[in-house]
């Protein structure tokens, strides 16, 4: 093996995520060296929350790694402003990608042109503390259930587990990917295509009085308490042993198990019920981009396709970034894999056919809002602003945070 | 601050030696050069830069595009969370820098009675100073004040009583911080303990002599005396209340919260600028930021003299 020195193409690499992440993308880089000699592949990886102003940043001062993991919120963003390279000309050729299952690849595209590649599929999920509901004597949640009987089932855990401070669901109120299920179950979406917003009024205050009424009724965490949750999974009311369930996006099961002393569960969101829409949908959990600007594009491919095409490549990734859009490579890792890891390849096949179809991509200010919809829940939650307030509130200032940005 | 002359003949000798080597301005310059070029470089350029990007729009990506007073109309005019940011940041100068330095002027009026292993005593108190503004401290933080957390847990097992979670809960947030702040009281301590051996042990001897008690001495000997170090110490502590980012940014996670219960002026700015990109007007709530450190400086200082006695 030639030195790195010596190495002829340079690449960097950069994605956010935790150790398990890391240890796993370099795993894979190390064995693209040891097939490919005069590849050199340097890594740098940050938390979510840091990732994207060190991004950010690196693309101000045109030192942006020439691979970078893209969020599906984000390649708009990136994409528009020519900081990402198209891929069309590489597809079916360098970049066999062409097998994936339908929607994969085209919900990579921005205006027509691929900018990612899809590093697995993933979904909005319900995960809960399997072992101690079953402990405890109570139902698991499915995919049967409803809004409507959600609030019952809280209820009972808390009967059931007995133990102060602890609830069976979430305060969801704050959630953005589970007010996203709901408003599309009624038939709507977060965000239109034009980047406005897409539900109404209605809505949102129904959304937050849903909660203020299961607040009252002690079914889900106090306003403080809920108010620990910092959006990640190591505050979350699971890990932090408050709630039973939670909402959050099926890739993280992996990453929230690690936290957890009891065996965890996943499934469905809650339903609608009867004649509602499905909420769900398939979306990338997060696509390698390769950079406008870099110095080897051809190389670059090469090491992206190894990702997601190569056997011994998706061994060492396993499903911890979502479940394989190839047919073939979910065949290849799945004699190899967990039971967490199987319960997750399970669910991704099983809400196939239960999901809608891909949303609008959402637009720039969409962070913002997100963060929005968590301090205006929280507000109801103090009792600051009642549930119609907190729906006219939210509204007027999403419209503004849109109008700005 | 005394400089030995040189000599006659020294002197002849580097006016010979000026052909080769460069003048005695060039030379200092010379040797400043690493620390001048960091200072031009890292603090300066930036400086000036972020003055230039607060009158336009720069989302880091695009180039930025001119403005004009734009930033600052909207900042002054029409941005509540400048307001509430304003607010919060005000409440916590206000409350933890008093109460900071009365506690530290306490503590150092303590030590200074000459306790035995006073220098282990020292180093303890200090601890927190050094510590308070790392990440495992505000982890900590978060940990002793949560729901379960062991203040709680302290609260229950000894009065019965069930505490909310004071980090999360909008009416205590906040001060949750205030006692962080306070706790990290060791460096004004410091000076405090350092003032207050430089106040002559003949003034109090005289006031014994003419009957003073404990608490007059206190108020009319050690406290104007110390004046100069109250003053240096409010001032450095004010402005680093004003600057602080660390404690709010690792409790909250960035977001400030519960309902921007700690949404520190620093705070809204770093999220401002790097969770919304908008560089442009993080730069303008930073020019103002300044703005208003200064005119409360000079507002200091402009006052000292009314208060402040120096000996000379």
């Amino acid at each position: 093996m030639p030195s790195r020195a010596q190495a002829e193409t340079q690449l960097r690499m950069f994605w956010w995520g935790t150790q398990e992440r890391a240890r796993r993308t370099f795993g894979v880089n190390d064995l693209f060296m040891e097939r490919n000699s005069g590849v050199s592949i340097t890594g740098e990886t940050l938390s979510w929350g840091d990732y994207w102003p060190r991004l950010a940043t690196q693309t101000a001062g045109r030192n942006i790694a020439d691979i970078v993991q893209m969020d599906y919120r984000y390649i708009v963003e990136y994409a528009g402003r020519g900081a990402l390279m198209p891929l069309d000309d590489y597809l079916g050729e360098s970049l066999q990608i062409t097998d994936f299952d339908a929607g994969a690849i085209d919900s990579c595209r921005v205006d027509g042109k691929l900018y990612g590649v899809n590093l697995g599929q993933n979904s909005t999920c319900s995960v809960f503390t399997r072992s101690l509901l079953e402990q405890a004597g109570v139902s698991l949640p499915g995919h049967e259930t409803t809004w409507d009987t959600l609030g019952e089932w809280s209820l009972e855990v808390v009967d059931a587990v007995g133990r102060p401070n602890f609830w069976g669901v979430q305060d969801g109120g704050g959630v953005e990917p589970a007010f996203n299920v709901w408003v599309r179950q009624r038939g709507r979406e977060l965000y239109n295509q034009d980047g406005t917003i897409g539900f109404t009024e209605e809505d949102i205050t129904d959304w937050f009085a849903y909660w203020a009424d299961l607040r009252e009724k002690g079914a889900v965490p106090r306003a403080d308490v809920q108010a620990l949750d910092r959006d990640a999974p190591e505050s979350s009311m699971l890990a932090l042993n408050y709630a039973a369930m939670i909402f959050t996006n099926s890739n993280q099961l992996v990453a929230h198990q690690a936290l957890n002393r009891n065996k965890l569960g996943m499934t469905m969101v809650p339903s609608g019920g009867e004649g509602a829409k499905p909420g769900q949908y398939m979306k990338p959990s997060q696509m390698w981009s390769i950079a406008a600007g870099t110095q080897a594009p051809d190389v670059a491919v090469s090491v992206v396709n190894f990702f997601v095409t190569d056997p011994d490549a998706a061994n060492i990734l396993g499903v911890e970034r979502g479940v394989s859009p190839l047919p073939r490579v979910r065949e290849a890792i799945a004699p190899n894999l967990d039971e967490l890891d199987r319960a997750m390849l399970e669910y991704i096949d099983f809400i196939k056919d239960k999901v809608g179809p891909l949303p609008p991509v959402p637009p720039r200010a969409a962070g913002e809002i997100d963060r929005l919809l968590i301090r205006v829940n929280q507000q109801v939650g103090f009792g600051q602003l009642s549930p119609s307030e907190a729906g006219k509130q939210f509204l007027a200032e999403s419209t503004g945070i849109l109008e700005r940005s | 601050m005394s400089v030995a002359l040189p000599s006659e003949a020294t002197s002849r000798d580097a006016a010979d030696r000026t052909a080769r080597l460069p003048s005695g301005a060039a030379q200092a310059y010379l040797f400043l050069a690493p620390w001048l070029i960091g200072f031009i470089g890292l603090t300066v350029g930036p400086t000036l830069i972020s003055l230039y990007l607060s009158f336009t729009n720069f989302d880091l990506i695009q180039s930025p595009e001119w403005t004009g007073w734009a930033n600052y109309v909207r900042i002054l005019t029409n941005d509540s969370k400048f307001v509430a940011s304003m607010q919060v940041t005000f409440f916590f100068v206000v409350f933890s820098v008093p109460l900071k330095l009365a506690f530290a002027l306490a503590v150092a009026l303590i030590l200074n009675k000459g306790l035995r292993g006073l220098s282990i005593y020292r180093a303890l108190f200090y601890l927190p100073s050094l510590l308070g503004a790392s990440v495992a401290i505000a982890v900590l933080w978060r940990q002793l004040f949560a729901a379960d957390g062991l203040v709680n847990q302290l609260l229950f097992s000894l009065f019965r009583i069930q505490g909310p979670s004071w980090i999360s809960s909008p009416d205590y947030a906040l001060w949750t911080l205030v006692v962080l702040s306070i706790w990290q009281f060791g460096s004004p301590m410091i000076i405090f303990l350092a003032g207050l051996r430089q106040i002559p042990q003949d003034l109090y001897e005289a006031a014994s002599i003419d009957g003073a008690s404990r608490r007059r001495q206190f108020w009319r000997i050690t406290v104007p005396m110390l004046t100069p170090v109250i003053f240096f110490n409010a001032i450095v502590q004010t402005i680093d209340a004003f600057k602080a980012f660390t404690p709010a940014f690792i409790i909250s996670d960035g977001i400030g919260g519960p309902v921007d219960a700690t949404l520190f002026y620093t705070l809204y700015l770093y999220q401002e600028a790097f969770a919304n990109f908008r560089m442009g007007y993080a730069s303008a709530l930073a020019w103002i930021l300044v703005l208003i450190i200064a005119a409360f400086t000079a507002f200091s200082f402009l006052t000292a003299r009314y208060w402040v006695h120096y000996d000379d």
